[in-house]
């Protein structure tokens, strides 16, 4: 596994994404350029789907998901249940709609489509780096 | 021909299986498996994300492994008959359990990994076939292109 854009190693277990987005094609993509850079990534095509992984025993580290989508709910309101039910979940809002209000307490970032996997694994590198206390 | 004594390092020559599955856990379990297994594994939660990846120019299927009762335009036995009008060389498995999936991927994997190069898609069924008929559970549930239904008490069913 490389060192994109500078960006900390993973180090030992490869954390987990929950990747939420409704176009298969753009999920595949996002699922294998995360994997590729050493990811276990679980691919939900909608936030129901989402909410069944995220009250599993499967364990995350973090979840990105598209805002809309069809099904129960859309990805803002999936991000607000996900930061009410798991707080210790970084987030981040992957969308070519986001929201004019983006406030930290919905997400840890908030990424434009069409996006870069570059700015992609930055941004998920720094946050779980975070997460692990590393600088 | 396939060499049984000389096999392809994971990664290798790597096959791709479309594993199409509206129960995201189970899908999950399957393609990671598989994954692990060495195999590209696309994953679709209904038949409609099936057919858009199925008719991606860009994206070849080696194998589709389908729930039967899935939801979409139409059902693992709809996409068993797309697939034999419009993707002949495309075999498909269809299962009708989670449980069933399983021991399938389990069949995928344990002959996957092993075979050696070049391996055409016919010859990953004939080993498919092969395993499953060693299991005696499939003795007559091959048909035109390869559709093995299995269901959920092991019954092979013919798609019609």
């Amino acid at each position: 596994m490389g060192e994109p854009n500078g960006a900390p190693r993973l180090m030992a277990a490869p954390k987990t994404i929950l990747a939420v987005e409704d176009d298969v094609l753009i999920r595949l993509a996002i699922a294998d350029d995360l994997m590729a850079e050493g990811f276990r990534v679980i691919q939900a095509a909608n936030a129901d789907e989402a909410l069944k992984v995220l009250q599993s025993t499967v364990d995350l580290d973090l979840v990105m998901t598209d805002i809309r989508m069809p099904g129960s709910l859309d990805g803002l309101e999936l991000a607000r249940q996900v930061r009410e039910r798991w707080p210790m979940l970084k987030i981040v809002v992957l969308s070519a709609d986001l929201p004019a209000q983006r406030p930290a307490s919905l997400a840890d970032a908030f990424l434009g489509k069409p996006y870069s996997i570059s700015a992609v694994l930055t941004c998920i590198n720094t946050l779980l780096s975070i997460e692990n206390g590393e600088p | 021909m396939a060499n049984p004594d000389h096999p392809v390092p994971i990664g290798a020559g790597v096959h791709t299986v479309l594993v199409v599955d509206d129960e995201i856990l189970i899908r999950f379990q399957i393609s990671s498996y598989l994954r692990d297994c060495g195999y590209r594994v696309i994953e679709a939660a209904d038949i409609d994300e099936a057919m858009i990846v199925l008719n991606e120019p860009g994206l070849a299927i080696d194998l589709v492994l389908s729930n039967v009762g899935i939801g979409g335009r139409m059902d693992g036995f709809g996409l068993a008959r797309w697939l034999r009008a419009n993707k002949p060389e495309v075999p498909v498995i269809l299962v009708g359990s989670p449980a069933r999936a399983a021991e399938v991927a389990a069949d995928l994997c344990e002959t996957g990994p092993m075979m050696t190069k070049p391996y055409e898609s016919e010859i990953l069924l004939d080993h498919i076939k092969r395993t499953l008929a060693e299991r005696g559970s499939l003795a007559s549930g091959i048909l035109g292109n390869a559709v093995a239904v299995l269901t959920r008490a092991g019954d092979v069913t013919r798609a019609s």
